[in-house]
């Protein structure tokens, strides 16, 4: 369970949120969806604690980031916009650096990190450096490390941006597995057919504003269009930034 | 998960991959060769040179000693006359002769009539490893000039003090440790080069380079106490930089042994004991170095730029030392309080044999370490704010 209470950030004179506040329950996935620029980026660095509100806050399972961030952190996996990897560090050791830092150790982690390496299929290079994996087996390694504690609640930054049909399907059925076992899983896009795809709900959010929440049916009958593209572009109040 | 815990997972992790940088490691590990092989090279030369001057006598070569047979007598004195090369000038240019000595024809005549009698000294005062021939050569020829004209005056009954109204006498009182320590004087300079160098690449690496790589953000939301994050990256730096520092000590402690000082009239104190004293002496230069190049780092808008800044850091501490051991004096006491310039007396010191308080010493050390510590608290600070990853 992850929550927005009326969070503000301001960098120099530019107001990227304004106020923003959503819930993302558990066993969903919860798209957040917006123009580029709208301030998604920001809303996900404050919720896994690389930036702080200025005002408001921000809640993971109830654990206020400000008081507590590394208890916050600890109940998060954390997909980043940018997932740079170490270019003389294998993806299973990856994995086990980003185990270690949420305090794994032992047989325990080896375990955890072999099971991540059948679950994404990286067996053909976990233990090749990183130097020169394509963009797919990077976001794989990505996703592996942010996995690797077994969090509760999953936040990822346009986690399909740059991959080929095949691995955007890959993501799209852990992600769902990820719903299953009951996890709580705010994604960000602005791709609307992604968010059509996955999300059982939407949040729509605008020039640092949320300016729709909820199912994706809740959405067509509040702007009153058919389909859920053109419920978007009435609620975002212009078509500018999506795709 | 303990701060500590914390701290060793991030710093392991460091060390490794900067080990595993082969690149930079070569760089790293290379650099601190090169003090000590320069050393030793120039010793060699002064050795040399010293050496002929001082055992065998100079070689001076005289053209023409058929029309002074009394002053070749007297060169033969303070050297060994052997025949001039046939082109005297071109042997000096080209270095085959380090000194001629070109006696003209009309020597003997002009000086029967007591008129002025011309000698050529051939020199090039661009060769270093000529001078000691160079200064012989002139020395005998004045000595020979003033007892000719004395022997005049005394027939013509004027009394030779007349003329000499200066009685100058030479007193040299650098010891050969002194003598040394103008060549060794280089060496703090090199040790402080060293620890930067050799913790570069990882600071840059850990920093600028996690940024452009866009690892940072990953690593800024796991959930680890800052000021751990940035300790352990100092600390990896400072790996490198302590190995570095190593090597070069050790480097220069083996320079002696292949080139025995004792032969050249030289003894340095760069036994052992003064090497762990000098590392010992250097581990505070190491925390400080490593926290300053992660600082710089971390703030540089790229790694080309961190490389730049980093370069230029390097220089700050490392010249205004070497300009202090060159200049043999006696430095006020206030350096002792200058990180990384203290260090650089001391051991300039230690190199000349001259005796430290441990007041000197303890001063140098705290200060050193006071400024180590504000750095990892502002850097702590910094990090704690997440600067690093949004405004370099």
């Amino acid at each position: 369970m992850i929550v927005l209470e009326h969070v503000r950030k301001s960098f120099g004179p530019v107001e990227a949120l304004r106020g923003v506040s959503f819930a993302v329950p558990d066993a969903h996935i919860t798209g957040l969806l917006g123009p580029n620029g709208a301030g998604k980026t920001t809303a996900l660095r404050i919720i896994y604690g690389v930036l702080r509100p200025d005002r408001g806050r921000a809640l993971v399972d109830g654990v206020d980031l400000a008081a507590h961030r590394l208890e916050a952190q600890r109940r998060l996996g954390v997909l980043p916009h940018a997932q740079g990897l170490y270019a003389r560090l294998t993806a299973r050791e990856h994995v086990l650096y980003f185990g270690e830092m949420h305090g794994l150790s032992g047989e325990r982690l080896r375990r955890r990190a072999d099971e991540l390496v059948r679950l994404l299929q990286m067996e053909e290079f976990a233990d090749r450096c990183a130097e020169g994996y394509s963009q797919g087996q990077r976001v794989k390694v990505a996703l592996a490390r942010a996995l690797v504690h077994d969090p509760r609640n999953v936040v990822l930054d346009e986690p399909t941006n740059g991959l080929d049909v095949a691995a955007t399907r890959q993501v799209r059925s852990l992600l769902k597995q990820l719903r299953e076992e009951g996890r709580c899983i705010l994604f960000s896009s602005h791709v609307m057919q992604e968010v059509s795809a996955l999300c059982d709900r939407v949040v729509v959010i605008a020039r640092g504003q949320v300016v729709a929440e909820g199912t994706p049916d809740d959405l067509r009958r509040l702007t009153g269009r058919e389909s859920l593209e053109d419920a978007f572009v009435a609620a975002i109040g212009s078509e500018e930034g999506l795709a | 998960m303990t701060w500590l815990r914390s701290f060793w997972v991030v710093f392991s992790k460091e060390v490794r991959e900067g080990f595993r940088d082969r690149r930079s490691l070569v760089t790293a590990l290379l650099f601190p060769v090169l003090g000590p092989a320069l050393l030793g090279v120039m010793l060699v030369i002064v050795s040399q040179s010293t050496r002929k001057a001082d055992e065998q006598g100079v070689d001076l070569p005289v053209a023409g000693r058929e029309h002074a047979p009394n002053l070749v007598a007297f060169l033969a004195q303070g050297a060994r006359v052997v025949p001039a090369p046939p082109d005297p000038e071109e042997a000096v240019r080209r270095g085959d002769a380090e000194v001629v000595i070109v006696i003209p024809e009309e020597f003997g005549e002009r000086l029967r009539s007591g008129r002025p009698a011309p000698v050529r000294l051939i020199v090039d005062e661009s060769r270093q490893q000529a001078r000691p021939a160079m200064i012989a050569a002139e020395r005998l020829l004045t000595a020979w000039s003033l007892q000719t004209g004395m022997q005049r005056l005394v027939v013509r009954g004027i009394h030779p003090a007349v003329v000499e109204p200066l009685a100058l006498e030479r007193v040299d009182v650098s010891t050969p440790a002194s003598r040394a320590a103008m060549l060794f004087a280089t060496v703090p300079f090199f040790l402080v080069m060293a620890v930067f160098t050799g913790g570069m690449p990882v600071a840059i690496d850990a920093t600028a380079g996690e940024r452009e790589r866009q690892s940072l953000e990953s690593l800024f939301a796991a959930p680890l106490p800052r000021s751990a994050l940035v300790l352990a990256k100092m600390a990896g730096a400072g790996v490198f930089s302590a190995l570095a520092l190593a090597e070069t000590l050790v480097g220069f402690g083996l320079v002696p042994l292949a080139l025995p000082a004792t032969r050249i009239g030289f003894s340095m104190q760069l036994d052992p004991r003064m090497l762990l004293r000098s590392f010992a002496l250097g581990l505070p230069m190491v925390l400080l170095a490593s926290g300053l190049m992660v600082v710089l780092a971390a703030r540089a808008r790229n790694f080309r730029a961190a490389q730049t800044t980093l370069s230029l850091l390097m220089l700050v501490p490392s010249l205004p030392g070497m300009a202090l051991g060159l200049l043999s004096a006696r430095p006020p006491g206030w350096v002792y309080a200058v990180p990384f310039l203290g260090e650089q007396m001391i051991v300039t010191r230690m190199l000349r044999g001259e005796a430290l308080t441990t007041g000197q010493v303890a001063v140098s050390v705290a200060a050193t370490i006071t400024a180590a510590i504000l750095v990892a608290l502002f850097a702590a600070r910094t990090f704690e704010q997440g600067q690093p990853l949004f405004d370099p």
